[in-house]
């Protein structure tokens, strides 16, 4: 069996004990493991989703562009809920340690650990894309806040209404 | 090199008990301090407009003071517990739903994951029914005898200033959106357990300076920015300017005319903030086209009720200024914008606090001759229901491909749905005049997601916490971008069109917000207009 099949035929369980991993990182993890509508837990059904894509993407040694799009949605999530920086990328990093074991549990698997370095790797480069994205999802906070903050409030004063402001420009001062 | 062990990897990196969604906590919750740290809580309200709104009739905000929830002493008078017991004992005398509410609940959890903070933190103090414990047990404590005898063992604790800065947290981490209520089977309205909490807690000096200020300016000048008269005036005459640029249809306005047959009220944001600014465009439009006799007021300038989210006498004193205007300028009924809470005060409180508007007529449609029964009390009709009237009876001239640039859906926002059931109106309107889909159905109507920014928490210090509570909206509204390819999430409040522009801004950055008039008002084939192609509707840039 080679390093590829084996994180094929294990795909499922080691996605399982990731997302269960990630999802036990809140309080109410028992809840988001269990409620399966997507509507009725998004953190849930986010998590479930993104990992799983991830998960296929870091198995076949996917373009870094290409891991984009899970890794933003995992880290809009976590980025503006209650975790440090470290704690909201943490989780991520989880998937090395379950491979291992999972493939390590298993007799005829075991010795394919030995070939998991770039496997890991991909991950490692996966937490450094995932900063990023937390970073930038950061910084998308600090916009809308300056964004809201511009809109509206400049109608406080006459001097900054709007309408007294195409008036002074059309020279008609009143 | 070695790999570190998962467990290890957790004791590394997640430490402690956090406070929203970090850790497993090592203690029962009622033994877990809440910690308030930036991004989690509003900024308190600022000492003088405490002692503004405590100055003027009526109202009652004392122990004004500077203080922040960072700090250990928040400065609480010196017979805080005994503010706060007298305040719970009148509260239970006075509103018997109250006392209903602390006795019934049989803790099922029916309520429990139906809460959008609940799902966007996995905190569980933002279980509904665990919110309401934090009222409740205090309760239990000090007026059942069950409590005073067995005190923990029957689910009572003693008050401290831990319990009052628990209530600060999460009182204030509840939109009164009413979500939770729908699934309760006794009805319990956790709303009202909120709205108890923050009543609380102002006696003794605590609240936000979000709610607060728009409180004091609408006391002081009647809206939320202390827009006064002149600039009210100069910001609607401006949207017509820019109608005139536009269709070629020049718009006269009125203001605080005596003897219109309608009074139009709708909130401040519409004319002075985008997005609601093409749906305030809309109205004018609409108003136009029908010539209906209608008036502004700059004195009636807010919809908005802020009132709502800090004690009953402050929303009733908000509210009696629209019907005080109403018979100033002896108008027949009033006819009220796409607002939120204003209807659910209308609904739910106008008619105990200031009815009933007897001084009024009941609403008569003036072009389909439609009596809007449902009406009959507060003299006041939704926009949408007059509108859809409106199309029902083919009085409007609309033209659908006006909005062909638009892919809509439709977000209930939670007090028109939930609080006048106002579900079919603005879907009969969408029918007509956009192509539009909805969303999952456990999402829409009466159970429909809340923003996560109502009840005065619209404000940008606690960012990270709207966005989160906006989660399971935002979700949805993903699910019906990526499946039908929508563009434009449609609602008919302020509030809404003000925190979801920055909630899809954050989660699903291609969907536009606007209102259910922008629609009607791109799509409207006006008398004498001389339109050229509006690629964006209300929203093109015309030079």
């Amino acid at each position: 069996m080679t390093l590829e099949e084996a994180l094929r035929n294990n795909r499922y369980k080691i996605v399982d004990r990731w997302v269960a991993y990630t999802l036990t990182t809140y309080e109410a993890s028992s809840f988001f493991l269990k409620e399966k509508d997507a509507f009725a837990n998004p953190i849930g059904a986010t998590v479930r989703d993104a990992l799983k894509k991830l998960f296929a993407l870091l198995m076949q040694d996917a373009e870094s562009e290409q891991l984009k799009e899970p890794l933003s949605r995992m880290m809009h999530l976590r980025s503006v809920q209650d975790f440090s920086p470290a704690q909201a990328v943490a989780p991520l990093n989880a998937v090395k340690h379950i491979t291992r074991e999972v493939l390590a549990a298993d007799k005829e698997t075991a010795p394919l650990t030995a070939e998991l370095y770039d496997f890991e790797f991909r991950v490692d480069l996966a937490m450094l894309a995932a900063f990023d994205l937390y970073v930038a999802c950061r910084e998308k906070i600090y916009q809308l806040r300056i964004d809201e903050i511009k809109s509206g409030k400049h109608t406080l004063t006459d001097g900054g209404c709007p309408s007294q402001a195409l008036k002074n420009i059309a020279g008609t001062k009143g | 090199m070695s790999v570190p062990k998962l467990e290890q990897l957790s004791k590394s990196v997640v430490q402690g008990p956090s406070l929203a969604t970090g850790a497993i906590p090592k203690v029962d919750w009622t033994e877990l301090p809440v910690e308030f740290k930036s991004g989690n809580y509003a900024y308190p309200a600022k000492k003088d407009k405490v002692e503004y709104l405590n100055s003027q009739k009526g109202l009652y905000f004392p122990n004004a003071r500077e203080w922040s929830p960072e700090d250990d002493d928040w400065k609480f008078p010196e017979n805080w517990k005994e503010i706060i017991i007298k305040g719970l004992a009148e509260r239970l005398n006075k509103f018997r739903s109250l006392k209903i509410f602390m006795d019934c609940c049989v803790r099922c959890g029916a309520c429990a994951d139906k809460c959008h903070f609940f799902l966007g933190t996995g905190d569980p103090r933002n279980m509904p029914v665990m919110r309401a414990e934090l009222l409740r047990s205090i309760y239990r404590n000090d007026f059942t005898l069950a409590g005073k005898v067995l005190g923990k063992m029957a689910g009572g604790r003693e008050l401290t200033v831990g319990v009052l800065k628990e209530w600060f947290m999460y009182s204030y981490q509840c939109t009164e959106c009413r979500r939770c209520s729908v699934f309760c089977p006794y009805g319990i309205d956790t709303a009202e357990i909120t709205m108890m909490m923050r009543e609380l807690l102002h006696l003794v000096g605590v609240g936000i300076n979000w709610i607060l200020e728009p409180v004091s300016n609408s006391n002081r000048t009647g809206n939320h920015m202390g827009l006064q008269p002149h600039t009210f005036k100069d910001n609607v005459d401006f949207l017509a300017d820019d109608i005139e640029n536009l269709t070629g249809i020049r718009i006269t306005p009125t203001f605080n005319r005596k003897g219109a047959e309608v009074l139009f009220i709708t909130p401040s944001a519409d004319v002075f903030a985008e997005p609601g600014l093409y749906t305030a465009m809309g109205y004018l439009l609409l108003f136009e086209h029908i010539g209906i006799d209608y008036t502004w007021s700059t004195y009636a300038s807010e919809g908005g009720n802020f009132g709502l989210f800090t004690n009953n006498e402050s929303m009733k004193k908000l509210n009696a200024k629209m019907y005080a205007e109403a018979r100033r300028l002896g108008v027949k009924f009033i006819i009220g914008g796409e607002c939120g809470h204003m209807w659910r005060v209308l609904h739910q409180y106008m008619d105990t606090m200031n009815g009933p508007a007897d001084f009024l007529e009941v609403p008569k449609s003036p072009m389909t001759g439609t009596v809007f029964s449902n009406a009959a009390s507060t003299k006041m009709v939704h926009i949408s229901e007059f509108t859809a009237d409106l199309i029902k009876h083919g009085k409007l001239s609309i033209d659908k491909s006006r909005n062909s640039h638009v892919k809509a859906t439709f977000h209930d926002s939670c007090n028109p749905a939930r609080a006048m059931g106002l579900l079919d109106e603005p879907r009969y309107i969408l029918d007509h005049v956009v192509d539009w889909v909805e969303m999952p159905e456990n999402t829409i109507r009466e159970r429909t997601f809340c923003c996560g920014s109502g009840t005065g928490l619209n404000t940008d210090e606690i960012m990270e916490l709207r966005m989160r509570s906006g989660l399971p909206r935002a979700n949805a509204v993903k699910y019906v971008e990526d499946r039908h390819g929508v563009n434009t999430l449609a609602c008919v409040c302020a509030i809404d069109r003000a925190t979801l522009t920055s909630l899809m801004g954050y989660w699903n950055p291609n969907v536009t917000v606007c209102g259910i008039s922008e629609l009607v008002g791109n799509s409207l084939v006006m008398d004498g207009e001389t339109r050229g192609e509006l690629e964006e509707g209300l929203r093109t840039m015309v030079f």
